[in-house]
């Protein structure tokens, strides 16, 4: 039963990219006999229609000069003035170098961290003790970035905060970590990891759960240690679920989080700190320059499109399942 | 996050526009104006109720059915400029400030031009014709501006540590420095303990914004956002004094006198350090006084007097009074062509606002409904103690509808009476230093000029500059440092600024 239903979907989709009037015949007595089917698709469509496509129209000012009173078909087209405009711009190679940066420090460090923290929870024997640290990783994910941040704010102060006066006392450095350009990046890196990487071992969690016991038992009687077993079976295992996780994550990487970066810019680190989402928010919404700031927002997409394909077509050729 | 929300705003314009084609010609030709529709921002946790008694009055008192539409402060830009491209426009618009995107859709002829129509309406023809230019786009008056006190800069600082130390209210930039010094030094607070410091100063820097910077720059001679050198219009971070300023602070941070988290401070928690025992002067606008003295009140109700002491602007190097004062508007009441399409019906709404500036509106707005609220008390509004559910519910809703206030021939509402008689000292005291001081007021020449560069990228350009100045505070840059960054101001656009700012002087003087 379920062999021809494939062979026509597939032949439907042959149909309609080459329109030719003889398939016509063919699509409606297909269409015919899976109309429930259609239907059920129905809701599906029209809600991406509707709230994902039709909103891209907006888009197109981008291309225009927009000024709200004569709204987007009445504001004049400029065509690639605001791509070259940005292009031109000093802050250009400044905001992309910091939004890749943060983002491949986030992807280097938080994204193996994750794993790690996975792997480490799984070879936990008590049930209990696992259990516990488990709902304890995941607490940090249901804040919010401004009470992250300020967290920050209250243990990293100058001259009051206790991580300050800890290091000022016992160490005799004095850093100003809230401020200091140097630090921006590993305070970001640092926040992102205590937040976000208990609760992205969720699915590693689950991934591992399906590891046969029967290998270990194996392994053991071979004479594999901890970390060969690990390293040999584990790993392994969950290979495709990494893959696929690491697609995802770079799909993501350029969205750097618009609310924890915000929240910490200050006018002595802006210089590291301003990245593609700052900076529309600067640009779009405190001086009104919308067209310009969906420009921004449009090329932000554009290198996050480039990087997931790339990234799934890397995956293919080393063997691996890709996303798509 | 802001993609999303600029995808929505264009999906709200796409469904307006939609709408906008499905019923064109469905308008009703407003033969005589029965109800008025306003939009304004609303500042409170809510707006006001459609049908309390502030807007009962207000309707009884105009002799129209208003309808005002609140708008939340926070978003009220994206609100006016989503609201202008869709087809539902109110006949009358809070606009609060000549931001970028206002100037554009100004300028795209989104707005009547009242320039020549303001002075045929008794009340709103101004007492401040040169507040109503400030508020122009390049001399063009595209509403009626919301009249604000202009003199506001004030230091306050701990009177109980001045006393202590036997000092005097400083005058002069120069005593600053000595009382923040002593202040720092000398152990105010006598605990012994060096822990105290002098000025506390919050994450703040913009330029312009009437910063503590922004302050003391004005106040050593470098003009208020720009200032007339050897003819021209120049910025104020472009004159030598600006750099003499900014090198005084500088002093006061490298000596500790300001609180060194000055970059990141936030600038909600400005009151506590001072309240605290930790800082002992802030620099900014009067009215913290009273804020700083309540806090004083709440802790200690008997004994809260002589803790706040407060003077106006101070001297400068030259010994000269610079005194910084604002605009004088905060934004304009503008009149949108999409919903009043004839002149006739513009005089109709004109009119209207003409009402709404009387003295019996002004007095409602502010003070509420006497009798209810508030009653007269030798000339002052005194609140009616003990306080009704009517009563508070009034008081409530004039936060809001304060904001419907022009007051363009001043104020003509009562001014409130203080609760106790040091408070009311103080406030009187308050009025008087800033009365004087408006006597030395230096005003922002370029105020009612709109530079078409500067629309276009007047914010980010500022930025180089506000950036600059706390980082060479910081001891992050030298001088040479911050006098690169004001060239870089210079050649990454600012050079068209001042031509076109220079342009709109010389042909509108």
């Amino acid at each position: 039963m379920a062999t021809p239903v494939i062979d026509t979907l597939t032949g439907e989709r042959a149909g309609k990219a080459a329109p030719a009037p003889r398939n016509g015949g063919r699509f409606s007595v297909h269409f015919a006999h899976y109309k429930w089917l259609y239907l059920l698709l129905l809701p599906g469509v029209v809600y991406f229609a509707v709230f994902r496509y039709a909103p891209m129209y907006g888009v197109s000012i981008a291309f225009k000069d927009y000024v709200p009173f004569l709204g987007v078909n009445g504001s004049p087209w400029v065509g690639f003035r605001n791509f070259e405009d940005f292009f031109a711009n000093p802050d250009f190679p400044r905001l992309l170098g910091n939004t890749l940066i943060l983002a491949f420090l986030n992807l280097g460090v938080a994204f193996p961290l994750t794993i790690i923290l996975a792997l480490l929870l799984n070879e936990v024997r008590l049930s209990i003790l696992k259990r516990t640290v488990q709902t304890l990783v995941y607490i940090p994910h249901f804040l919010s970035w401004t009470i992250v941040a300020s967290l920050s704010f209250l243990l990293f102060a100058l001259d009051i905060g206790p991580l300050f006066q800890f290091l000022n006392n016992v160490m005799g450095t004095h850093i100003d970590f809230l401020s200091d350009p140097a630090w921006f990046r590993p305070l970001i890196v640092l926040q992102e990891i205590w937040k976000n990487t208990g609760w992205g071992t969720i699915i590693f969690l689950a991934a591992l759960s399906t590891v046969d016991q029967d290998q270990y038992e194996a392994a053991i009687i071979d004479g594999a240690g901890r970390f060969r077993r690990v390293w040999h079976i584990t790993l392994p295992a969950i290979r495709s679920t990494i893959i696929v996780m690491l697609i995802l994550a770079i799909g993501q990487m350029l969205n750097t989080g618009f609310e924890q970066i915000y929240l910490m810019t200050n006018a002595l680190n802006r210089e590291v700190a301003d990245v593609f989402d700052t900076y529309v928010y600067f640009v779009g919404i405190t001086q009104g320059a919308y067209s310009y700031s969906t420009a921004v927002g449009l090329f932000k997409s554009l290198v996050g499109i480039v990087l997931i394909f790339g990234t799934n077509w890397l995956a293919k050729r080393f063997n691996q399942s890709g996303l798509f | 996050m802001i993609r999303r929300k600029l995808s929505l705003a264009a999906a709200v314009v796409t469904a307006t526009a939609l709408s906008l084609t499905a019923c064109s010609g469905g308008d009703t030709p407003a033969a005589d104006l029965t109800s008025v529709s306003i939009m304004a921002p609303f500042l409170e946790a809510q707006p006001p109720a459609a049908d309390g008694a502030v807007q009962k009055k207000l309707e009884e008192l105009t002799g129209k059915q208003v309808k005002i539409n609140w708008a939340p402060n926070a978003s009220y830009e994206d609100k006016t400029n989503i609201t202008l491209a869709g087809s539902d426009l109110p006949q009358v618009m809070v606009i609060q400030g000549k931001t970028p995107g206002f100037v554009k859709n100004a300028q795209a002829g989104a707005f009547w031009d009242l320039t020549d129509k303001l002075d045929k309406y008794p009340n709103l023809k101004t007492t401040f014709p040169d507040i109503q230019k400030n508020a122009s786009v390049n001399g063009k008056v595209y509403g009626v501006f919301r009249g604000r006190a202009p003199m506001r800069a004030a230091v306050m600082f701990r009177q109980d540590w001045l006393d202590k130390l036997g000092l005097q209210p400083p005058k002069t930039t120069e005593d600053l420095y000595k009382v923040a010094k002593a202040f720092t030094e000398q152990d105010p607070d006598g605990n012994g303990q060096n822990d105290t410091w002098g000025i506390t100063i919050p994450k703040w820097g913009a330029l312009g914004t009437n910063s503590p910077y922004d302050l003391i720059e004005e106040w050593y001679g470098a003009g208020n956002r720009w200032t007339e050198r050897d003819g021209k219009l120049v910025p104020s971070f472009e004159t030598d004094e600006f750099l003499e300023a900014d090198r005084f602070i500088k002093k006061m941070v490298d000596e500790k006198l300001i609180n060194p988290d000055f970059a990141t401070f936030d600038s909600t928690k400005w009151n506590e350090p001072f309240f605290n025992g930790k800082g002992g002067i802030i620099v900014d606008v009067d009215s913290r006084v009273s804020v700083l003295i309540n806090l004083f009140k709440q802790a200690d109700p008997n004994n809260f007097q002589n803790k706040v002491g407060f003077v106006g602007n101070l001297e400068g190097p030259d010994g000269k009074l610079h005194a910084h004062p604002t605009d004088g508007y905060s934004g304009f009441l503008a009149v949108p062509k999409g919903s009043v399409k004839t002149e006739a019906e513009l005089d109709k709404v004109l009119a209207f606002l003409n009402s709404m500036n009387g003295k019996d509106v002004a007095i409602l707005l502010n003070n509420g409904i006497e009798g209810v609220n508030f009653k007269v008390e030798d000339g002052k509004a005194a609140t009616i103690k003990p306080e009704t559910p009517e009563g508070k519910a009034v008081t409530t809703d004039i936060k809001s509808y304060a904001q419907l206030g022009m007051n363009v021939a001043g104020n003509e509402f009562y001014p409130v009476k203080q609760p106790s008689d040091y408070e009311q000292q103080v406030f009187d005291k308050r009025t008087e230093v800033m009365a004087e001081d408006l006597k030395s007021a230096v005003y922002n020449p370029a105020a009612p000029y709109v530079s078409a560069t500067y629309v276009a990228k007047g914010a980010q350009l500022d930025n180089i500059v506000a950036d600059a100045r706390i980082k060479y505070l910081a001891g992050q840059i030298d001088e040479q440092g911050l006098k690169d960054a004001i060239k870089l101001w210079d050649t990454s656009g600012g050079n068209k600024v001042k031509e076109e700012i220079n342009k709109l002087w010389q042909d509108n003087k």
